[in-house]
């Protein structure tokens, strides 16, 4: 009797088998394209991809916005940044300068750059950082680099 | 052999093999899912999307569609817009095209300066994180 039950059982549980292994394969190969390709990453690079979407938005706005929505992000950026990400905070810290039309505020804001990441403190590399921002600015202000930067001052 | 007799013996195998299907295309990835919610979020998923501009079948774009619906959810406007705008350039919602009419649409409303094709093509590169 146990030996008739095992005969027939044995083809539809293969069957069962092979199915849930084909429904599977269809079903989670494409949809989980996203998830596997973030699995492959090293820690450092996923535990960076949360803050990619707002990355994203303040590189849009730098490239495009207006004075008012650059400002508006670059406020929210600087709040959004630990102080323990000296690099970004840097950066945002630039672009502010660029877009400062007071050769003061320039200062005051470039000083900040400085104290966030000290890789700034001279003077070329703080021309080349600015210049990058510059050149990912489509729109004025913000295309050319500050009187401060131009004008020699330390 | 009659034909019910036949269908007897035919059953069980058209059972397993549905039960089979619809337990693996439905259920299991559906608690890999739930046992692999800490290292792969919607908001990890949306940041690779952003960061690779990757290739990837209609179903993977589909399952972005409520991943993008987390993130933007997760900024306030006038940041929510901005994301909307990156979203139309990169094609993140519409299977990695870029949707220029919705773009430029997206960016008037926000009136910034330029919103012609030009200056939203080169949006698509410099808003990469």
């Amino acid at each position: 009797m146990k030996r008739k039950f095992a005969a027939h059982a044995l083809g539809p549980i293969a069957l069962f088998a092979v199915a849930l292994l084909v429904g599977y394969a269809r079903a989670s190969g494409p949809r989980a394209r996203f998830a596997q390709a973030v699995a492959t990453l090293t820690d450092a690079e996923r535990a960076a991809l949360p803050a990619a979407a707002a990355l994203t938005v303040a590189n849009a706005t730098w490239a495009l916005g207006s004075e008012e929505a650059v400002r508006k992000m670059l406020r929210t950026e600087l709040d959004r940044l630990p102080e323990t990400d000296g690099r970004a905070r840097a950066r945002a810290l630039i672009r502010f300068g660029i877009i400062d039309s007071n050769p003061d505020g320039q200062a005051a804001v470039f000083f900040q750059a400085c104290v966030a990441d000290s890789s700034l403190c001279e003077r070329a590399p703080l021309i080349a950082a600015a210049e990058r921002e510059t050149h990912a600015r489509l729109v004025e202000p913000g295309r050319q680099l500050p009187l401060y930067l131009m004008a020699g001052h330390p | 052999m009659t034909r019910a007799r036949s269908l007897g013996l035919v059953w069980p195998y058209l059972l397993a093999g549905a039960l089979g299907y619809l337990l693996g295309s439905i259920a299991v990835p559906a608690l890999a899912a739930l046992a692999d919610g800490s290292t792969s979020t919607p908001l990890a998923r949306v940041g690779f999307a952003l960061r690779e501009t990757p290739s990837a079948p209609s179903a993977a774009w589909a399952v972005l569609d409520a991943d993008l619906q987390v993130a933007r959810s997760s900024l306030s406007a006038p940041q929510r817009e901005v994301f909307d705008l990156v979203v139309a350039v990169r094609g993140l919602d519409n299977g990695g095209s870029s949707d220029w009419s919705r773009a430029e649409q997206v960016c008037r409303a926000l009136t910034w300066p330029r919103c012609d094709k030009e200056a939203l093509a080169q949006l698509k590169d410099l808003s990469l994180p």
